[in-house]
């Protein structure tokens, strides 16, 4: 086993954990960081790859990718939140309503 | 060579059973001022410890200058933290509920 | 003893991603979070990824917290998650967790089996030399790829123009109205230019070693947040023309560098090799002061945001 697969299993395991928290909940706070939840799955993916390919260096093609992908997701992260609260101050829902069947 | 490499492993340890301490009391101990002399107070001394370890490790005076300068901010910030969540439990209108009644 | 270290923050990062999400109060489940990033912080870190782990720490971790706590003050706190009474079903339960639980065998099953193709670690190696700088990280955000690094900054301020559209440009004025403790007014004047220096040498860093725009970046967007906090709103209070300038500098001087690269019979971002060390500098520098100043505008706008709701922020125990 090398230091790479566990990071890589892992990385599977997180991104799979943040899909259930999408399901399971209907607050939108949680469901944001469910989200942010799969992005370091799939970050932790990449750079484990990285560690793989290694010679001299870790490859550093993911590694700069992940570095535009965390700033983007962070963004987009901030955008999601701002539409949250601005959801809640004017109507003062926090979920997803219920659909009736 | 084993000397400092000695010196090294017995700060780190040091260090180690300070933020075990810290993280204990944190858990715990009954209400919020006493939880926050724990986490400050312990963990800056482990913390501290860590530092001293890690600049004997490195052997460079100015890695160890970084080093010492890295702790002494995070002494000032949480020492700012923690008398500022004070403050705010103090000013509480509700009483304070969380000091302890004794 | 090294795998050991390794399987342990891995089963950490997992443990601390469930708990997050099965946190019983929102504050609970941001702090998780933090500590969820942290621990992918050291993971990085293991890996050899320095670069990703000072960002992950600093804008994950950090700057997206501090954002998390100040939305806090606009959702309930002491409610259990939310579920409540309208808990779905059994059966639809049951589906997702056996969807994911599929799901999860098949992602590990993908994960294991990656081709191994060799990735760009020995091309990107070779071309070091006529990159410019000597950090192949960074190499590779402002030279190899530097269109993603653009586009990126262009993101960033595209998140900032999103949150003024969803609810009015007028948070972002709004005077700082509360009472600042003396005392954490003079520990940010301490540390603001701390924090402007570390910043500059982490960018200057970032040529050779770990480091460069985007932790720089961070750095002076957390000086311009701890400002603001400090009751200085600097950047929102600023000649306008000045905070215009300032957001769009890193995106307009790496498309006009473009453009004059291109005009010289280049490629787009085809920096000429003697002055390429220099011109990432400048670049980064540049795109270092715009995505600090869209960070600090972000954060801003989210204070005022919050200021409407006229409620100081108190724990769930109240």
């Amino acid at each position: 086993m090398e230091t790479y697969q566990i990071y890589s299993l892992a990385s599977a395991v997180i991104f799979a954990v943040g899909l259930a928290g999408i399901f399971t909940t209907r607050l939108f706070f949680k469901k944001i960081i469910a989200t942010k939840i799969m992005g370091g799955g799939v970050f932790l993916c990449f750079v484990s790859f990285a560690e793989r390919d290694a010679l001299a260096f870790a490859d550093p093609v993911p590694h700069a990718m992940v570095i535009t992908g965390i700033v983007v997701a962070v963004s987009a992260a901030a955008f999601a939140l701002a539409l949250a609260r601005r959801i809640q101050q004017l109507t003062g829902q926090e979920t997803f309503p219920v659909e009736e069947e | 060579m084993t000397m400092t490499n000695l010196f090294t492993i017995i700060l780190l340890l040091a260090g180690c059973f300070f933020f075990l301490g810290g993280t204990l009391g944190l858990l715990r101990f009954p209400d919020l001022f006493s939880r926050l002399h724990a986490l400050t107070k312990v963990d800056n001394i482990g913390l501290g410890l860590i530092a001293a370890g890690m600049a004997i490790h490195i052997g460079s005076p100015w890695a160890a200058l970084k080093i010492f300068l890295i702790w002494l901010s995070t002494l000032l910030a949480s020492s700012t933290a923690c008398y500022l969540v004070a403050k705010f439990q103090l000013g509480r209108p509700s009483e304070s509920p969380e000091v302890p009644a004794k | 003893m090294s795998l050991w270290i390794d399987s342990l923050l891995a089963v950490l990062a997992v443990f601390l991603a469930v708990r997050c999400l099965l946190a019983p109060t929102l504050p609970q489940c941001v702090f998780l979070f933090f500590a969820f990033g942290l621990t992918l912080a050291l993971a990085w870190a293991r890996l050899g990824a320095v670069d990703v782990a000072i960002a992950e720490a600093a804008i994950a971790a950090g700057f997206l917290g501090v954002l998390l706590i100040d939305a806090l003050r606009d959702f309930s706190r002491s409610r259990s998650t939310g579920e409540g009474g309208d808990r779905p079903s059994r059966v639809s339960q049951g589906l997702v967790g056996a969807g994911v639980l599929v799901f999860l065998v098949v992602a590990i099953e993908a994960v294991w089996r990656v081709p191994n193709g060799g990735g760009l670690t020995a091309l990107a190696a070779d071309n070091l030399p006529q990159s410019g700088v000597d950090h192949p990280v960074t190499a590779v955000l402002l030279n190899y790829r530097s269109y993603d690094t653009w586009l990126e900054v262009g993101v960033v301020l595209m998140a900032l123009l999103a949150l003024f559209a969803t609810g009015g440009r007028e948070y972002f004025c709004r005077p700082v109205v509360r009472a600042v403790d003396p005392l954490l007014r003079q520990v940010i004047l301490l540390f603001t230019p701390v924090l402007f220096l570390v910043g500059a040498f982490l960018l200057y860093l970032g040529k050779t070693e770990p480091g460069g725009a985007f932790q720089a970046a961070v750095l002076w967007g957390a000086g311009g947040i701890l400002l603001h906090l400090g009751g200085w709103p600097v950047f929102a209070s600023m000649a306008p023309w000045l905070r215009h300038l300032l957001l769009t500098a890193g995106f307009g001087f790496f498309l006009l560098l473009g453009f004059l690269f291109m005009a010289g019979g280049g490629a787009l971002f085809e920096y000429p090799l003697a002055q390429a060390g220099l011109l990432i500098l400048v670049v980064e520098t540049l795109a270092a002061l715009s995505i600090a100043a869209a960070l600090t505008a972000i954060f801003a706008y989210f204070n005022g945001m919050s200021a409407e709701s006229a409620e100081p922020f108190t724990p769930a125990s109240s």
